[in-house]
């Protein structure tokens, strides 16, 4: 018995054969003995494993189950490697980050130091008065002013032109 | 885009970055008057009032006159640490020191008698003044601030 006279056999037994090849295949088994014993050898097979095998009924439609398993296999595999990056696009994004640090930097200090103007040297008033007169130190923050103010006695003549003299006499 | 911005960062930083540099160099230029303050409305018609801004400020002060006129004025250039004299009026003279930092020394001389000594920072937008009590119930300032060169 050929090989393909025994798969012929099997698919005879699992019901795969058209109408008119399971006519002949029956026939022969009929008049050969040692396919008759083949055919009973794989009839008793099956059965035996039709009792340790039960049947598995899915609850999806076959096309539906069988695309799960395929988009599994392809979520599996392994990804594409990567595009190869060019040295330049590496260096921009090096460089990038860099310059807005450094300018953000550079502005931070920069509007440090403008404030820092009016703030870290705070207005020190030291009036020193150079008679018996008094003076009063008058800051104010909103006008951006500090007046001294010395309390003379009111100067006899008034300048009322630039070449009039405006300071108290002694 | 992003190298757009990048541009415009590098620009703002070299250009305040040469602002820095320039505003280190210490020199300041000062602006010097003498301010006559009153409530009469009948005054000379010649004389020139001041500043409205530095109106507006004094009328916000505790002081009591409605008028203020400029007698006088100078412009102060000093370099670092130097020293100038400067006559505001017939007796009155003013002497200023520009101190590092941005702090000045002012000094106040009446008929050639030192009345008064300020040292204090001044930086732009500041005024430093220093007034008395005139005839009349009138006053005088002498007002110092940093200008633009």
């Amino acid at each position: 018995m050929t090989q393909e006279q025994q798969l012929k056999l099997q698919a005879f037994v699992d019901g795969e054969l058209p109408e008119s090849d399971a006519r002949e295949i029956a026939a022969w088994t009929a008049r050969d003995r040692e396919a008759t014993a083949l055919l009973g050898e794989l009839r008793h097979t099956r059965q035996a494993l039709k009792g340790f095998e039960p049947a598995r009924l899915v609850p999806e439609s076959r096309e539906f189950y069988w695309s799960k398993i395929k988009r599994e296999i392809e979520r599996s595999a392994p990804a594409p490697a990567p595009a190869k990056v060019s040295p330049f696009r590496v260096l921009r994004r090096i460089l990038v980050p860099i310059g807005a640090v450094a300018a953000l930097a550079i502005i931070g200090i920069f509007t440090v130091r403008q404030l820092g103007s009016g703030n870290v040297h705070p207005v020190q008033v030291n009036a020193v008065l150079a008679d018996a007169g008094a003076a009063y130190t008058y800051r104010d923050d909103a006008q951006s002013m500090t007046v001294v103010w010395l309390s003379y006695p009111a100067e006899k003549k008034l300048a009322q032109s630039p070449s009039a003299d405006t300071l108290p006499a002694k | 885009m992003r190298h757009g911005l990048i541009c415009v960062c590098m620009l703002f930083a070299l250009l305040s970055s040469t602002g820095l540099a320039r505003a280190g160099a210490g020199d300041m230029n000062l602006d010097a008057q003498l301010i006559w303050g009153t409530n009469d409305t009948k005054t000379d018609a010649k004389l020139k009032p001041a500043d409205p801004e530095l109106v507006r400020k004094l009328r916000q002060s505790p002081f009591k006159w409605d008028h203020y006129f400029e007698m006088h004025r100078e412009q102060i250039p000093l370099k670092l640490n130097q020293e100038k004299t400067v006559s505001m009026s017939r007796n009155c003279v003013i002497s200023v020191t520009n101190l590092k930092d941005q702090q000045v020394q002012l000094r106040l001389f009446g008929k050639g008698v030192l009345a008064n000594t300020v040292q204090q920072a001044l930086p732009k937008g500041q005024l430093l003044i220093i007034g008395g009590n005139a005839e009349n119930s009138t006053a005088w300032f002498v007002v110092l601030r940093q200008v633009e060169k």
